[in-house]
């Protein structure tokens, strides 16, 4: 063998010795988050991301906040590695979001993969997570049907529509009690895709399981043009109470239709979406105020949580906008994931799967006014995860309800548009 | 270029076309080869009535839906395999366009054009009312595992269902070429260069626009049964979106409209560039992967409306035309 052959033999099997302990060494653990950059729904998309890079930022570095992961850098166990959350961009197609999902499993090899705002979009890239054995966590998405479908790998830390509507009629019943009224009647409002049918369903469940009449249901497409007809319809049945769930454009055009045709129940609750995106208020201003909607974060949970506002301040320093219901949840999952990794010690799917089964997180150590997180052992829901009730005052929503979390007292019933 | 030669191009072709998912080995990269086979098969059965005849469809979701939802009902309520499913689908289809175009055809042009646009609109709408077939909340197919060739499933390699798309493909081509060269193909191209002349000489056009809608219809709903097996869930707005509408309609006119291998081009080139520039730039949030896209959509239109292939042969003729006073 000539010399030079034996001297690259020598070469590279040091190099091999030298580059082999860097492969056991994990410097970055890496977290697909999927979800709508582009597209209707992009400012939604880029405002999660943002959630999710505050959430880095603070485990990465040393934050001076008392919250897990602040005073430490990266993720202890692994050797203080890095997080990083890498967005792919779903553009809110279903078909779209298995394919990034898959893409990245393939590519960036990620620990597990979290997302995706749109049920359907959750439903398809949760399947190739699944598929792939790789954990996937879903935050935000609330179509109960997410966690009946026996996966292994998927779980979800926000609560579904179901304890969002459960909470709405228990907020109603406890509201009755407290100002003597009572309500007997509802009209169903709802918007035609998957998000708007699903709640419909739940809605007419729980109506007639708790007794109340509904007077009138209403499906309107999304993204309509106009709804006067569907506003006369609800002040000829004349509810006590509508139900409404629409995106931002139909939920400000519900809100102005209504003022045209001076109509007004004695309160209208939405479910988030529409009812939450800031371009509500901007559009219609004072004729949000005394709108409802179910709810996971306010920005007044802060009066009695410091930590909660300090969050709030650094988003909004990143974003100049305050966190939402959405956000607040996403950024709750990151902390969901960074929690079982590091007890996982290591990136190995079957290890962060089963470090998620056994997560137990204090209430305290949430920005979201939940129990805690902890997963069913079957289903893989959040078992401990609350909603609130939300009324808008004063240029944003305030906390109503549960009481011992209220910062302002309800107004109910609201008033009339002539008594404003 | 003579006969055989052309036999041994078709063969290379083939051989490649089999060998290339091997060659991929990276899911997403097989993800695109099977996008790229859908696409070409959509194009091609678009092709039929849109290139050959003339008849401009924006609203061929509408068959792509009917062939997934079909296919996908019979599995989920009945248990019925896909394979029977898909050709069930694929007549169902061929029915609803018959009925579609009996009224539809009366209008030319533009106007047909824009009466496909609101059927597809129309068929969404119907769709996402429709309890009984889930409605708005979708369907989500039944996982089998074991990946049988009878359950049109497959985990343990994607290839399969390329392989499954490219038997189509191969089908839709020889079916095309046939057609082509009979007489019916006469009667599409007749269609197509001039209603009233091929009406003055004796075709009935009528019939001749019906035939072309229903192959092409039927071929693209089973392409839709395929699709619903890959993705394994559908809702109307996954299946009946008028982008899938445009984009069938975009691939068979980028490649060149009413040529035989027009759409494999035209679907090589539209699938690449949407997959690969959302997968590159997609994460930045600025949707400079749609730029890109929407602008070489637009060149193309703008400098070669006759498809890639008719950019070829401008190539091809300009140098023979600059060979000739030479020789």
């Amino acid at each position: 063998m000539s010399r030079i052959l034996k001297a690259i033999i020598l070469c590279s099997v040091a190099l091999v010795l030298l580059v082999s302990p860097a492969y056991s060494k994990v410097d970055v653990v890496k977290i697909g988050v999927i979800y709508p950059l582009t597209g209707t729904s992009a400012s939604t998309g880029n405002d999660y991301v943002a959630a999710y890079q505050l959430a880095a930022d603070i485990i990465n570095n040393v934050t001076n906040i008392d919250f897990p992961f602040a005073k430490t850098v990266g993720i202890p166990s692994l050797g203080n590695a890095k997080i990083e959350f890498v967005p792919a961009d779903s553009q809110g197609n279903a078909e779209v979001g298995k394919a990034e999902a898959e893409r990245l499993i393939t590519t960036i090899k990620p620990a597990a993969l979290m997302g995706c705002h749109h049920s359907a979009v959750t439903k398809t890239a949760s399947q190739a997570a699944e598929q792939y054995g790789i954990p996937f966590l879903c935050p935000d998405s609330t179509s109960p049907a997410l966690t009946e479908r026996g996966y292994e790998y998927f779980f979800r830390s926000g609560p579904t529509d179901n304890t969002f509507i459960e909470d709405a009629f228990q907020f109603i019943a406890d509201v009755d009690k407290a100002k003597g009224t009572k309500t007997q009647t509802v009209a169903l409002v709802s918007e035609d895709t998957e998000f708007g049918k699903n709640i419909l369903n739940v809605e007419k469940d729980l109506a007639n399981k708790l007794g109340y009449k509904i007077v009138e249901t209403i499906t309107f497409a999304n993204n309509s043009t106009n709804l006067s007809s569907e506003v006369l319809r609800l002040k000829q049945a004349n509810p006590d109470v509508i139900f409404m769930a629409a995106y931002t454009s139909d939920t400000i055009l519900f809100m102005k239709t209504f003022k045209e045709q001076r109509y007004y129940p004695r309160a209208i609750i939405g479910q988030r979406a529409g009812f939450i995106a800031p371009e509500l208020f901007q559009t219609i201003g004072k004729d949000a105020d005394y709108l409802f909607t179910t709810n996971v974060w306010a920005a007044d949970l802060g009066v009695a949580r410091p930590i909660v506002k300090t969050i709030n301040d650094m988003y909004k320093k990143k974003t100049g906008k305050d966190l939402t219901g959405d956000y607040a949840r996403a950024f709750t999952g990151a902390f969901v994931m960074a929690d079982a990794i590091n007890r996982a010690g290591s990136l190995d799917p079957e290890a962060i799967k089963k470090a998620l089964l056994e997560t137990n997180l204090p209430g305290k150590d949430l920005i979201v006014p939940w129990e805690g997180v902890k997963f069913d052992q079957k289903t893989h829901q959040n078992m401990y995860g609350k909603t609130i009730i939300t009324q808008f005052s004063n240029g944003s929503y305030k906390t109503v309800w549960p009481l011992n979390l209220a910062s302002t007292p309800v107004v109910w019933p609201v008033p009339g548009w002539d008594k404003r | 270029m003579k006969k055989y030669t052309v036999y041994i191009l078709i063969a290379a072709a083939l051989l490649a076309a089999i060998v290339l998912p091997r060659l991929l080995p990276k899911p997403f990269e097989k993800h695109v080869l099977i996008l790229i086979m859908l696409y070409s098969i959509l194009g091609s059965a678009w092709n039929i009535l849109g290139g050959y005849t003339g008849q401009v469809s924006l609203g061929h979701a509408v068959f792509f839906g009917i062939g997934a939802y079909t296919s996908s009902i019979m599995l989920i309520k009945w248990g019925i395999v896909p394979w029977v499913g898909m050709l069930v689908g694929g007549v169902i289809a061929t029915i609803v366009s018959i009925i579609i175009g009996l009224p539809t055809f009366k209008l030319r042009g533009f106007y047909f054009a824009i009466a496909t646009i609101a059927l597809g609109e129309m068929t969404r709408t119907l769709f996402l009312n429709w309890e009984w077939i889930g409605g708005a909340v979708g369907l989500e197919l039944p996982i089998k595992r074991g990946d049988k060739l009878i359950n049109l499933q497959f985990y343990l390699s994607k290839n399969n269902y390329y392989y499954v798309l490219l038997g189509i493909f191969l089908l839709t081509i020889l079916a095309i070429y046939v057609i082509q060269k009979s007489k019916l193909g006469y009667y599409f191209r007749a269609v197509k260069d001039s209603h009233e002349a091929a009406l003055a000489s004796g075709i009935d056009t009528a019939r001749t626009k019906l035939v072309a809608m229903g192959i092409s219809a039927f071929i693209t709903a089973i392409a839709g049964s395929v699709y619903a097996q890959y993705l394994l869930y559908i809702d109307p707005y996954v299946v009946f979106s008028s982008a899938i509408s445009t984009r069938i309609c975009l691939v068979a006119i980028l490649g060149g409209e009413g040529r035989l291998f027009g759409p494999i081009i035209g679907s090589s080139i539209l699938v690449i560039l949407s997959e690969y520039s959302r997968a590159w730039l997609g994460g930045g949030g600025k949707g400079v992967d749609l730029i890109i896209y929407g602008t070489l959509i637009v060149l193309v239109a703008a400098f070669q409306p006759r498809g890639i292939l008719g950019m070829v042969e401008m190539v091809k003729a300009k140098r023979q035309k600059a060979v000739v006073p030479n020789a």
